[in-house]
């Protein structure tokens, strides 16, 4: 499947900004055997008075932009084509779940890769005791660990309405929890802490969903801006899965991958330090336009 | 006994006898080690001079010997912030006047200990934070990491300046009950205590001066000298700064932060102070930016960046982590390395020195097992009893964790099983740690000597000869007399530690050798601490024009208690427009005023001598205790005599003590202008046509100007006169006049006054407001030209802040 992606995010604040510094993780990654970035681009205005590209811990591409002067609107601009291949499905090498622990052990790496790094508890997000309730009243026994995730999908996706009101993004997990309510973020970081409660190694995708729904069907949800969905270590033999529980489907030809990471905040397409007085609207506009299969 | 300072003894001798039994007493508990006594109970011989003088004393001399320890760090406003469900409250540091004394032969062999601990710990976080080969070989689990708060992923692949991750440690040690030394925490992340011990050694010296000088006594001053000299070799040019990164004086340690900044000549800062500019760190001073190449950080690491750290630091300077990475700024410690503070490290350390140094471990810590693995997990389950267990991951040490780890042997038989289902299901994030008996030491409780519980707190630095251990420290002392180091946990005391030597020590001071001699120009003036100065000088300055018009005020109302009285009324009506209700006794917003100045004061306590910070703390004390309790009249009157006598306290300690440079000249600039504005603001107001009897007369009394009146002018009060004496008169200390000849004067010094050899727009403006004034005459004044002025003071403050303090 290839495509062409095109994202704005645009900033207008009250009082002119002084003193701006942004981070920005808006560009598809390259992913052997899955997704490759065939050109791409960020633009930003006013033209910033320093700025550097960087590869995360994580190994998402980042761009830093820092503005000395005021300014009193912020545009950025992604343009990107993009190749995203067919992964074939295979069959559920998984370990049970109460066996997952032990794989985990026994892999001794730190890379940005290693299913250490989603295990615990992250910035946004800790342990919480409901969702962990929630999580092990739908594990049983002779349960895989991809198994689980798929069960887990699904109930997010059942029990949670899609409601862009109910949350913002600093909303938490547990707050999305209590009213079942919230977008993909909060269906993301909701999963992701059941799983890890489970003893399953889970973490964030931050990405792109193609616009143009299949003849016949409803549009996806999440289509007009940036999607989020998880990450799953299914133990040794099968390593990562990625699962949608906004939508409850496997990620696919569908699902162009932006950054990987713990949780949102490591994966945030914009993260600022500015001064201004005042506040500030936002706005965001993303097109996926397939070109062929 | 050649050198006795012997007046004391000499007279205490005549008229007290020895207070022996204070000393006599003295036992040490069965089964735990003592710091004075060895196991047979003897008095070990690097404490037997010492224990021969107290035994000497009586209990007045003894009594007046910590007086003076006392005095000298309420006079040195050494304090401590505690934090209680009262908020947080300055302290006195709680001083145990009695020394921990260890012979230099102990010593070394510990720190012999403590350099290979700095050493290999430095080797463990360069492998954390490079290669990665302790986990790929299986050294360090990686969980241990990975699961980690202080594991700072933007880090990883950055080597630090110089090469070097460490640069100043400190180890929590204490002596078990056989004798040996243990370490129970390792600190790398912001130590801190080297001032305290600094604050502890002057203290203690001040009690037992006699004692100290005969004792041959580790001097410390060397050991901060080697460090001074190390940080300013990191250094990337002779230009660059080197600064003392604080959180703020909301800290629980922010005295010694200032403390440690003034004494080695470093400048303090927050991180607002700094701005990240091409990857390099520039400080934000009055004289534009000025690069700085070194922070000694007290701030924790992931609070330094918001950007790329803990996104809800407001505390950080964005772009830090970005310099860090440019190579262009030496962190002491290197950010990411409180790392090596987890608990749960301890239990791989004998492993790791094996592997790294190819050597035993020389000083063993506190065993420590990490529940993440079976048999571990198994070891401690099975001695349950003499385990403390705790978060795996928490940097603090067991016995001063805020109650988050437990003592196996004080569970009930049930909550014994529930720890063991949680130790099972959870304990990747557990360790258990043996539950240490530390030694004690003696310490004078009710007049008796008596062994408390004690640990100590050693510090390392790295310097151009490796590192260096300070001969010395700070001992903690135990509130109650449970041995158990758990017991440790609050309302201790802090005790200097001797290290004797039999022999002369060399006596070092940090001054220079007097050849050496160089007049240093204090260096530029950080935005923020010239904005708080100024706004010193602007709250202490409307404070004492509120207490001149109230005093006045009350003095009135006290002959006459009628309020509606014209002349009263109408200053009550002008005070309300500055938020002064002047039927309070001592307003409340004039308390909010000098608790303002007092917020100020605490931002630059680094610029302040503690005699000016005691007494602005005393003026506010008084203020709030005059609150609580005065009444309006003739009470009030006399309370606003004593406030303004304090003030001036205040002030003309700043005017004879303060060096007259850039901080001075922001200060004076505050005072003045809110000078200017307030007598600007009063004759613009009671200058007008319809102004009752006697308001020229209380104008003048306002002033402090009556006497003078009378000596200059042969008439009675009338508006031309007090018009020119109060606005005009360039040699009244009170006029408009005055300040503005005075805010010119000092703008003329100011950095950037002028611009490529251009009046600044700030100069310029305060020139030009002086000329207007001084070419005014009396009858010219009215309340169209005092509203104006008044603007254009306001003005004035303006372009400062535009023009320095942003």
């Amino acid at each position: 499947m290839l495509y062409d992606i095109a994202l704005t995010i645009g900033y207008d604040y009250d009082t002119p900004a002084s003193g701006a510094r942004h981070i920005l993780r808006v560009l598809p990654l390259s992913i052997p055997g899955r997704q490759r970035l065939i050109a791409g681009s960020v633009k930003v205005s006013p033209e910033p008075d320093e700025k550097s590209s960087l590869t995360d811990f994580f190994g998402n591409p980042t761009t830093a932009i820092m503005y000395r002067s005021q300014h009193g609107t912020l545009e950025i601009r992604m343009q990107a084509r993009v190749q995203v291949d067919q992964v074939e499905p295979v069959a559920d090498f998984s370990p049970l779940v109460g066996k997952l622990q032990a794989e985990l052990e026994a892999v001794w790496s730190m890379d940005g890769d290693s299913p250490h790094h989603l295990a615990g508890p992250s910035p946004r997000l800790a342990d919480n005791v409901e969702i962990a309730a929630y999580a092990r009243a739908m594990i049983k026994p002779g349960m895989t660990v991809r198994e689980a995730a798929y069960e887990i999908c699904k109930r997010v996706y059942t029990d949670f309405k899609y409601d862009p009101e109910a949350t913002t993004v600093d909303s938490t997990p547990q707050e999305a929890f209590k009213m079942k309510r919230g977008v993909c973020q909060d269906f993301s970081h909701v999963m992701i802490v059941a799983l890890r409660s489970l003893g399953i190694p889970a973490g964030y995708v931050s990405g792109f969903l193609r616009t143009i729904p299949p003849p016949g069907k409803e549009r996806l949800e999440g289509a007009d801006a940036m999607h989020a969905w998880v990450r799953v270590w299914c133990g040794e033999s099968l390593g990562y899965i990625e699962l949608d529980p906004t939508n409850n489907i496997v990620a696919g030809t569908d699902h162009i991958v932006v950054a990987y990471g713990r949780d949102y905040s490591d994966v945030a397409p914009v993260i600022g330090v500015l001064k201004s007085y005042g506040s500030h609207s936002t706005r965001q506009a993303v097109d996926v336009i397939p070109l062929k299969n | 006994m050649a050198k006795v300072p012997a007046t004391e003894r000499k007279t205490e001798a005549k008229t007290a006898p020895p207070d022996a039994s204070a000393t006599l007493s003295y036992r040490a508990i069965p089964g735990v080690a003592d710091e004075m006594l060895d196991t047979a109970g003897n008095v070990r011989p690097v404490w037997q001079p010492m224990l021969a003088a107290l035994g000497r004393m009586s209990a007045h001399e003894r009594g007046e010997r910590f007086a003076r320890a006392d005095r000298y760090l309420r006079d040195a406003g050494v304090f401590y912030r505690a934090y209680g469900a009262q908020g947080s409250a300055e302290r006195p540091w709680p001083i145990s006047h009695v020394p921990v004394l260890i012979a230099e032969k102990e010593w070394e062999a510990l720190a012999e200990g403590l350099k290979q601990r700095a050493e290999l710990l430095e080797t463990v976080v360069a492998d954390i934070y490079g290669a990665n080969d302790l986990v790929r070989e299986g050294f360090i689990p990686p969980a241990l990491i990975a699961s980690n708060p202080e594991f700072l992923r933007p880090l990883v692949g950055v080597a630090p300046p110089g090469g070097h991750y460490l640069h100043f440690c400190s180890f929590e040690i204490g002596r078990g009950p056989d004798g040996n030394w243990w370490v129970l925490a390792d600190r790398t992340q912001a130590p801190s205590g080297a001032g305290f011990a600094l604050e502890n050694r002057v203290a203690t010296a001040r009690a037992f001066s006699d004692i100290y000088a005969e004792s041959h006594v580790h001097r410390l001053a060397s050991f901060f000298g080697a460090f001074r000299n190390a940080l300013q070799a990191c250094k990337k040019t002779a230009d660059d700064r080197i600064a003392v990164l604080t959180p703020g004086p909301a800290n629980e340690t922010y005295f010694e932060h200032a403390y440690i900044a003034r004494y080695l000549g470093f400048m303090l800062l927050e991180g607002e102070d700094l701005a990240v500019v091409n990857n390099r760190v520039m400080v934000r001073t009055v004289s534009g930016l000025k690069p700085v190449s070194v922070l000694w950080r007290r701030l924790d690491a992931a609070y330094s960046d918001p950007l790329e750290l803990n996104q809800n630091s407001h505390i950080g300077t964005p772009g830090l982590t970005q310099a860090v990475r440019a190579g262009n700024v030496t962190m002491v410690n290197a950010l990411g390395s409180g790392i090596l503070e987890t608990r749960a490290l301890l239990a791989f350390l004998p492993t790791l020195c094996r592997k790294l140094l190819g050597e035993e471990l020389k000083l063993p810590s506190i065993a420590t097992w990490w529940c993440g693995q079976p048999a571990e997990r198994e070891h401690v389950t099975r001695n349950i009893d003499r385990m403390v267990i705790g978060p795996a991951y928490s940097c603090l040490p067991f016995f001063d964790d805020h109650g988050q780890s437990v003592l196996g042997s004080t569970l009930r038989r049930n909550a014994k099983t529930s720890m063991t289902e949680w130790l099972a299901s959870d304990g990747a994030r557990l360790v258990g740690q043996e539950a240490v008996t530390l030694s004690t030491t003696p310490a004078f409780i009710d007049g008796k000597l008596t062994p408390r519980p004690m640990s100590l707190r050693v510090f390392a630095a790295r310097t151009a000869d490796g590192w260096q251990i300070m001969p010395g420290g700070f001992a903690r002392i135990g509130a109650g007399d449970n041995v158990a180091a758990i017991a440790m946990q609050s309302g201790g005391m802090a005790a200097d530690v001797w290290i004797v030597s039999n022999k002369p020590v060399e006596v070092t001071t940090l001054l220079p050798p007097e050849q050496e001699f160089a007049r240093n120009l204090p260096g530029a003036l950080p935005s923020r601490a010239a904005d708080n100065l100024f706004w010193l000088g602007r709250y202490i300055e409307r404070a004492e024009g509120a207490l001149r018009i109230l005093r006045a005020w009350h003095a009135r109302f006290a002959e006459n208690a009628d309020p509606t009285q014209p002349l009263l009324a109408y200053v009550s009506a002008y005070l309300a427009d500055v938020d002064i209700d002047s039927k309070e006794g001592v307003p409340a917003s004039l308390l909010g005023n000098i608790d303002s100045a007092v917020y100020s004061a605490s931002n630059i306590r680094d610029r302040f001598s503690p005699d000016g910070w005691l007494a602005l703390n005393d003026l506010a004390k008084t203020a709030r205790r005059f609150h609580e309790k005065v009444q309006p009249g003739d009470d009030a009157s006399h309370a606003m005599t004593i406030l303004l006598r304090k003030l001036a306290g205040f002030a003309g300690l700043v005017h004879e003590n303060m060096y007259r440079f850039t901080g001075w000249r922001f200060l004076t600039i505050g005072r003045m202008l809110e000078r200017g504005l307030h007598m600007t603001r009063l004759l613009g107001h009671m200058s007008k046509e319809d102004t009752p009897d006697g308001a020229l007369d209380m104008l003048l009394e306002i002033g402090d100007s009556v006497m003078t009146h009378r000596r200059r002018y042969n008439v009675s009060t009338a508006r031309l006169t007090v018009t020119d004496l109060l606005a005009l008169d360039p040699l009244n200390p009170r006029s408009i006049l005055f300040q503005m000849n005075e805010i010119r004067q000092e703008v003329e010094q100011l950095p950037q006054a002028f611009v490529n050899g251009q009046m600044s727009p700030f100069y310029r403006e305060a020139m030009r407001m002086q000329a207007n004034l001084a070419v005014m005459t009396p009858d010219a004044m009215n309340a169209a030209v005092y509203r104006q002025l008044e603007q254009d003071l306001e003005h004035l403050s303006d372009i400062l802040a535009q023009t320095y303090l942003s």
